[in-house]
């Protein structure tokens, strides 16, 4: 084995070999920049360019890509708010208020170092992997599987404390916009209103990018001024590295839940990244910095996303079954050469094996490498302003979003998700619950009924490892109800809001959310009566979310209500307040000049008016965009924006412009990327 | 304010030119550069290979179909390029809806079909508006398959299938899916068998098998030796009966990749003592023929000019008795031959000829058993 090992390594350092290694680096780490493309626009890029070359060279270089594309994603993430990918909008919840506070370059660092050691430790688990996995996956029945999604269900109340009820109704939410499609066992269409569009459910990069990245546009791209902390550059490289060596355990965590979660087939990437994130805050003494920008928030997650695509690799190679699109991708790219996966592939192709393992290995420490010595230049970014960025940040994540299904209808779900998202965050509603519910519905209901159908319950609930997830499940309650009762201290104070930078939504107790919450118990109700109409067991998951989803709705309409929240939204909560600027009275607004006296905003406050501004020029764009194609809607959004929005002055529109139309329209030209046509123009 | 002034003069005039540029780019979007293509000569010369994928990159019918479509534009006589485009959603039937509707018909635009698209259009599903019964096969290629059992669930043999004092448990993706040949087949043998759907892929059932979660499962030839391989030698499985192939009179015989075992006509016989026939028998071959041995394929529009899709035709033909191209192209094609000769057409059309009594009779097993009401 040492020998077939060292052998493909003396492979690499052939210089052509190591040339498509990293070509394949530097593509991936480009790719992954841009929000909304990652592992599977990387593989879709790249292996057209691969026909024709030697199996061991293509696969150099696509591994390469597969390794970072998941590094440099975390640049968008960490920057703007925007997720490099579905997977990256974990690391937002801490990494983006670290750029925010002015440490983007810390956060970065931080990021980088852990995607590397990340990598590293998903290949050495790779290779560890090759004897052990066949024990491993086949010990993950049905029922483990379940309880896995339950873990990372029940996550959402770990995310959203001291807010559980808002934390929960989003769970459920997004639980709920998971099942639009086609159902897992039944295979009937739900909530799809005879869409095909719907029928293949919601994709999951438009509703990140939507929820997340549309969101933060909206919310800051139409401020002119930035209230931002300014930029810190200052600190050594060094500096980084001892700050980042201090939180070693939890990239040794990070990675291992990584590989772990990779291996398993059906949990899937973005899922991975929550449990690692997830067992981070669980295990962490100090919660309350979580969510508004602890360290271990960046390196827990990053460390997981580069590991998963390593564990990735071990079923779709050893079985044939691939876990993500990328792995799918790979496996045809196997099979045009003649190589068939499956548990022989490490007899017969060892050699490959083990390249697949170095150019994995290489690739993440290069990539990473090349990250961490750029984040100072990168940081720069963030002191663009966000009306400057925003517009060309939309292009860019909408045709992202669109490559997955190449349907207009995504950039409409998008922005649908985006104002769903805007309202979430500016209401005080967790959005981390919403996501893992979204990714987890489709497996929480496969596993359930494959575990009942399988096993009784007395079987099931009995097996070892479930037994494991039940004690993790409910040991944390029982120690968190007997302090309640030994010290009669208030839950509250024993556990201090975990993710209020973003519960504290400057709209939260006015009647925004009140308003809010009366919509989303509507939401459930009419979804409980939809699913009336669905087969026995095609409404069964559905209402059961659906009347949870009841329930907690109601709760928490019945305490706005109580708590008086039919007034308008308070001022200190908003991010665009400030003392000092309160002096200057705002043209349209009521606002009492001096800080100590003003209680309220008016209904419609400035960041609710920017913002619905911005939704309305994005409408415009994604209504153009339908109509008559992507470059002619560009060319009247952005110039529009920048001039009437931004303010930019006349030159600078139309510089941007017209890079930003050439790149988008040439691109098409010598890469697969496809524009949205348009109905019209066809 | 002369400043501002002159500004927001400055920002109307670059809107105005942008504006126009928009406009101009809107229509160049849609110039006619894409003129009805001369095909009905057969010569592709400066045209376009348009093949339209109706599933996502990667996977079986994607690789198959970039593999077979690269190898056979440059022999179509003119040497048209080569443009795969994967529209997916809907399990494929966007895609192809999508291609009844639009294409022309002059060649240059061809429709892969696989099981997944074919298997809702057997079922009449209304979501469907594309009719391979009016499409012109270029070319096509089978695939097969087999079912085993595990030894532990007490089966040894054939007869362990029926007359059990507990049904099996068989693992399913959807019973609307490919998994629909198989269920007919149980259905036709009289296996006493419970069904589970819902799992992601027959791998994930295979692994469920070596669990011990599930009995019965099916896998097809490609995945048959990397999956069910080493649980043969290991013997924890045995092999039960085969699919089988429908030959050119429409007959089940037997897979020469299975040589070995029996096809469900000859497991039929061997437990019945008689040959069988009935209305599940017809669907049964109905659907071996769309899902098995025709189940993959190009499509041109029926009202194609038989200059154009024979031309394309003669060059699948050629393809398929390259041999350089079937040493290259084993594991993609999976075991069976490209299948463009002259006949492909008439014994295509035969087997997508699916009467109203075999759509009849699915959907009463589909409602009766397994609970499923469509249409």
């Amino acid at each position: 084995m040492t020998e077939a090992a060292l052998s493909a390594l003396g492979s690499l350092a052939d210089p052509s070999m190591l040339l498509m290694l990293m070509a394949g680096v530097l593509a991936g780490l480009i790719i992954g920049l841009i929000p909304g493309l990652g592992g599977t626009a990387a593989m879709a890029i790249l292996l057209p360019l691969t026909f024709g070359m030697e199996p061991a060279a293509a696969l150099a270089m696509l591994i390469g890509a597969l390794a970072v594309v998941h590094t440099s994603d975390t640049v968008a993430t960490v920057l703007l708010g925007a997720p490099g990918s579905a997977s990256a909008s974990v690391t937002l919840l801490d990494g983006y208020p670290m750029a925010r506070a002015g440490q983007a370059k810390r956060a970065l660092g931080l990021a980088f170092l852990s995607s590397m050691v990340g990598g590293v430790i998903g290949a050495i688990g790779l290779t560890i992997a090759i004897p052990l996995v066949r024990p491993l996956v086949l010990s993950f029945g049905s029922p483990e599987l379940f309880m896995l999604t339950v873990l990372g269900i029940s996550m959402a109340a770990v995310l959203s404390r001291g807010n559980a009820v808002k934390g929960l109704v989003a769970a459920a939410l997004g639980l709920l916009l998971g099942m639009v499609g086609t159902a897992p066992t039944t295979a009937e269409y739900r909530f799809t209103f005879g869409s095909m569009l719907l029928a293949d459910g919601l994709s999951l990069v438009a509703v990140a990018l939507g929820a997340f990245g549309l969101a933060e546009i909206a919310s800051r791209a139409g401020q002119k001024k930035s209230n931002e902390a300014p930029v810190s550059l200052s600190g050594g490289w060094m500096a980084g590295i001892r700050e980042w060596l201090s939180h070693w355990t939890q990239v040794i965590r990070g990675s291992l839940v990584g590989i772990w979660a990779g291996i398993l087939p059906g949990i899937g990437a973005t899922a991975g990244t929550w449990l690692a994130y997830g067992q981070a805050v669980a295990t962490a003494k100090d919660k309350s910095k979580f969510g508004k920008g602890d360290p271990r928030g960046v390196v827990g997650p990053e460390s997981a996303n580069s590991s998963i695509a390593a564990g990735d690799l071990i079923p779709t190679l050893m079985f044939g079954i691939p876990g993500s699109v990328p792995a799918a991708m790979l496996l045809g790219m196997l099979l045009t050469n003649g190589i068939q996966a499956g548990p022989s592939i490490v007899t017969d192709h060892l050699d490959l094996m083990y390249l697949i393992i170095w150019s994995f290995a290489i690739a993440s420490v290069v990539g990473a490498l090349l990250c961490f010595v750029s984040s100072k230049g990168l940081a720069r970014i963030t002191t663009v302003s966000f009306s400057v960025l925003g517009p060309g940040l939309l292009a860019i994540m909408m045709l992202g979003a669109y490559q997955g299904s190449l349907q207009v209808g995504d950039l409409w779900i998008m922005l649908v998700l985006g104002a769903l998202g805007w309202l979430l965050k500016s209401t005080g509603f967790p959005r981390a619950p919403f996501l893992i519910g979204f990714v987890l519905a489709v497996p929480l209901e496969r596993y359930y009924f494959l575990t009942d159908r399988v096993y009784a319950p007395s079987d099931w609930l009995t097996r070892p490892y479930v037994l494991v997830f039940i004690a993790i499940l409910a040991v944390p309650a029982l120690l968190a109800l007997r302090r309640r009762f030994r010290k009669d201290v208030p839950a509250e104070q024993d556990a201090p809001p975990a993710a209020s930078a973003e519960a504290d939504g400057p709209l939260a107790d006015s009647v925004w959310s009140l308003t809010t919450s009366v919509g989303l118990l509507a939401v459930f109700v009419v979804a409980f009566f939809l699913a009336g109409s669905f087969s026995d067991e095609g409404r069964l998951v559905p209402q059961l979310v659906a009347g949870v989803g009841i329930a907690l709705a109601a709760l928490l309409v019945a305490r706005e209500w109580k708590g008086g929240s039919f007034a308008p939204p308070r001022p200190e909560r908003d991010p665009e307040f400030h003392a000092d600027e309160a002096i200057v009275p705002t043209s349209g607004t009521t606002l009492v000049q001096t800080p100590s006296t003003v209680t309220r905003w008016p209904v419609v406050t400035p960041m609710v008016r920017n913002s619905a501004r911005t939704f309305a020029w994005m409408t415009v764009f994604v209504v153009l965009a339908t109509l008559f194609g992507y470059v002619p809607a560009l060319l009247f959004f952005l110039p529009a924006f920048l001039l009437y929005v931004a303010g930019t002055r006349p030159r600078t529109a139309t510089i941007y412009t017209a890079v930003m139309v050439s790149i988008i329209a040439v691109v098409p030209v010598f890469l697969p990327i496809h524009l949205p046509g348009g109905i019209f123009v066809g | 304010m002369s400043i501002t002034f002159a500004r927001s003069r400055q920002s109307t005039t670059v809107m105005c030119v942008f504006t126009a540029l928009a406009v101009a780019a809107a229509f160049l979007g849609g110039s006619p550069f894409s003129s009805a293509a001369d095909t009905a000569d057969g010569d592709f010369s400066k045209e376009t290979l348009e093949v339209m994928i109706p599933l996502a990159e990667g996977g079986g019918t994607d690789t198959w179909a970039r593999f077979v479509g690269q190898e056979l534009a440059p022999r179509v006589t003119g040497g048209p390029g080569f443009s795969p485009v994967n529209e997916p959603g809907g399990e494929g039937i966007t895609g192809s809806n999508q291609f009844a509707r639009r294409a022309p018909a002059d060649g240059t635009h061809l429709l892969v079909s696989t099981a997944t698209s074919v298997v809702p259009w057997v079922l009449g599903r209304s979501e469907v508006n594309y009719d391979f019964a009016q499409m012109t096969p270029v070319v096509v290629n089978g695939t097969g398959g087999a079912i085993y059992a595990r030894k532990a669930a007490g089966v040894e043999g054939l007869r362990d299938l029926v007359d059990r004092e507990a049904p099996l448990t068989f693992g399913g993706i959807s019973a609307t899916g490919l998994d629909l040949t198989t269920l007919v087949a149980f259905d036709v043998l009289g296996v006493e068998q419970r069904s589970i759907f819902g799992f992601e892929g027959r791998g994930p059932v295979n692994l469920a098998v070596q669990r011990g979660e599930v009995d019965l499962d099916y896998q097809t030839t490609s995945a048959w030796e990397p999956s069910v391989g080493p649980l043969l030698q290991n013997g924890s499985v045995v092999p039960l009966v085969s699919f089988g192939q429908l030959d050119e009179d429409g007959d089940v015989v037997r897979d020469a990749n299975f040589p070995d075992l029996p096809t469900v006509a000859e497991a039929y016989e061997e437990l019945y003592g008689e040959a069988p026939s009935g209305p599940a028998w017809e669907a049964y071959t109905a659907l071996l023929g769309v899902t098995y041995t025709y189940q993959k394929g190009l499509w041109v529009p029926g009202e194609t000019t038989e200059g154009a899709s024979e031309s394309l035709r003669q060059a699948a033909d050629d393809l398929s008795r390259d041999k350089a191209f079937n040493d290259k192209a084993a594991e993609v094609l999976g075991g069976y031959p490209l299948v463009a000769d002259d006949g492909v057409k008439e014994r295509v059309a035969e087997a997508y000829a699916v009467d109203d009594s075999v759509r009849d009779y699915i959907l009463s097993l589909l409602r009766d058993t397994y609970d499923i009401h469509l249409g």
